[in-house]
């Protein structure tokens, strides 16, 4: 068990020195999220349309495809000079190589929604400190479900040739409750409800979390064969 | 239990026995036999397309063959087990290398996945046994061809296995390089590591080897030690060989 924990921490801290090194990834995964909000923002009247209503959406639209960029990234690195070759070759069990790349985009993803949020209250004129508790949960979720699907499928499509492109086309329908659930959610804070009357979002939310994750675990070792 | 069930004796280090392999209606292995014993070196040579790739990624886990068995220091290769990657490193023309990260920082990552005591230390000694301490630093996507080549040597010995795979490891290298490599390459060559080797390289390839097999259509045709050899005509003997078994 040590050298599980072992094997994703060496993974996550390789992904770690590469991009301290790099700022590919969360250069490109910031402007990006920042033009897709600033693009909203443009095109919608905020004197005619309420921002607690549309806000939502757009946020986690800047998430979701900024995160897309993150995730397109991720497994690319194993791909060049056929690193993941390498890793399949050591003994490492092939869950924690998963749960290693899987943890790195999440950290990555939350650092980047960390820096987003308050460029989201400034544009949208929104005070989302009252709320800032339960949207972080809430943000937590949604990132967790996003990273869990997103790692699985883009250490599936990493083996194919237009891997940009089948990436979002796997990834965004099965992604489909998690965005409306968190996007509800998010609303729902912002209008001032409390989160125990969100339970039913949760559960879905969470019920995604621990579904994919288990799938995940049960098909990692074959999808990572080639 | 028949032969192909059967583990090897304790002295054997890697043996085959009809591995079979298909992609969909090509065979790429039609029956590949042989064993190795411990501390010898086998040069396979062949023309492109004949199998020696697969031959190698069956043998390292890295794919699984349609028919025959395969063990490796004493594992069976065809169930894919995480202790026999313990006993395993392997040399391709992809190096495997981060080019973003250091030499130091790449040797430490494949220590710990490979669950090397002390990952810092036994970095730098391994890049200091390839010659590469004066670079310990520097990202790795600065290096030469014949550089990276040494790195990656380092990355597949880093915890000391007992069977080492080098599939075409001369391609790209220049001169000086690829006398480096063989160089290298008897360095690593010790009593208890079995090697084998895939190239398009015969003097190169008889240079090192105690054993040498030529593999044409996804069948070893022949394999003679090395002191049954004729290294004069054995380019020769290679290419008649090739022709009528293609």
């Amino acid at each position: 068990m040590d050298q599980y924990f072992k094997t994703v921490y060496a993974i996550v801290w390789k992904d770690f020195v590469t991009e301290l090194k790099t700022r590919e990834l969360f250069s490109s995964m910031f402007i990006f999220a920042t033009l897709v909000i600033l693009i909203f923002i443009f095109s919608i009247n905020l004197s005619v349309v309420d921002a607690r209503e549309v806000g939502p959406g757009i946020l986690w639209a800047a998430f979701i495809f900024s995160g897309t960029l993150g995730l397109n990234r991720s497994f690319m690195l194993e791909k060049e000079n056929d690193c993941l070759q390498g890793l399949m070759l050591t003994p490492a069990d092939r869950t924690a190589i998963f749960f290693g790349k899987m943890l790195s985009n999440f950290v990555f993803l939350t650092i980047m929604e960390i820096f987003i949020l308050p460029l989201f209250m400034v544009f949208f004129n929104i005070d989302l400190l009252p709320h800032l508790g339960p949207l972080l949960l809430v943000v937590f979720l949604g990132t967790v479900g996003f990273c869990v699907l997103g790692t699985l499928l883009s250490s599936l499509s990493a083996h194919l040739k237009n891997r940009e492109v089948m990436l979002p086309l796997l990834l965004y329908p099965l992604l489909v409750p998690v965005v409306i659930g968190s996007v509800r959610m998010t609303g729902q804070i912002l209008a001032g409800k409390e989160l125990g009357d969100m339970s039913q979002w949760i559960g879905l939310i969470l019920c995604f979390d621990i579904i994919f994750t288990g799938a995940a675990i049960m098909t990692i070792d074959h999808i990572l064969e080639e | 239990m028949d032969e192909t069930s059967q583990p090897p004796s304790p002295d054997v280090a890697v043996k085959a026995v009809g591995l079979r392999k298909s992609f969909g209606w090509l065979e790429a292995l039609r029956g590949v036999s042989f064993e190795l014993k411990k501390g010898e070196f086998l040069a396979v040579f062949g023309p492109n397309g004949a199998g020696k790739t697969t031959l190698l990624k069956i043998l390292s886990t890295l794919t699984r063959p349609t028919a025959g068995s395969a063990w490796v220091a004493g594992y069976d290769a065809t169930k894919g087990d995480a202790e026999l990657r313990k006993e395993i490193g392997v040399i391709s023309h992809a190096s495997s290398i981060y080019g973003d990260l250091t030499a130091f920082e790449n040797m430490v990552f494949y220590a710990r996945m490979y669950g090397v005591r002390d990952p810092e230390t036994r970095a730098v000694e391994v890049v200091d046994e390839v010659g590469l301490k004066a670079r310990l630093h520097d990202r790795a996507a600065t290096f030469s061809r014949g550089m990276l080549q040494r790195l990656t040597i380092a990355r597949a010995v880093i915890h000391n296995p007992s069977v080492l795979f080098l599939d075409e490891p001369y391609t790209g290298l220049d001169q000086h390089a690829a006398k480096s490599l063989t160089e290298q390459l008897a360095f690593l060559h010790t009593e208890k590591r079995a090697l084998i080797l895939t190239t398009h390289d015969i003097d190169r390839g008889l240079d090192t080897c105690d054993k040498a097999a030529i593999q044409v259509a996804g069948k070893f045709v022949r394999m003679d030690s090395i002191d049954e050899i004729d290294r004069k005509n054995f380019e020769n003997l290679y290419l008649k060989t090739v022709r009528e078994n293609s």
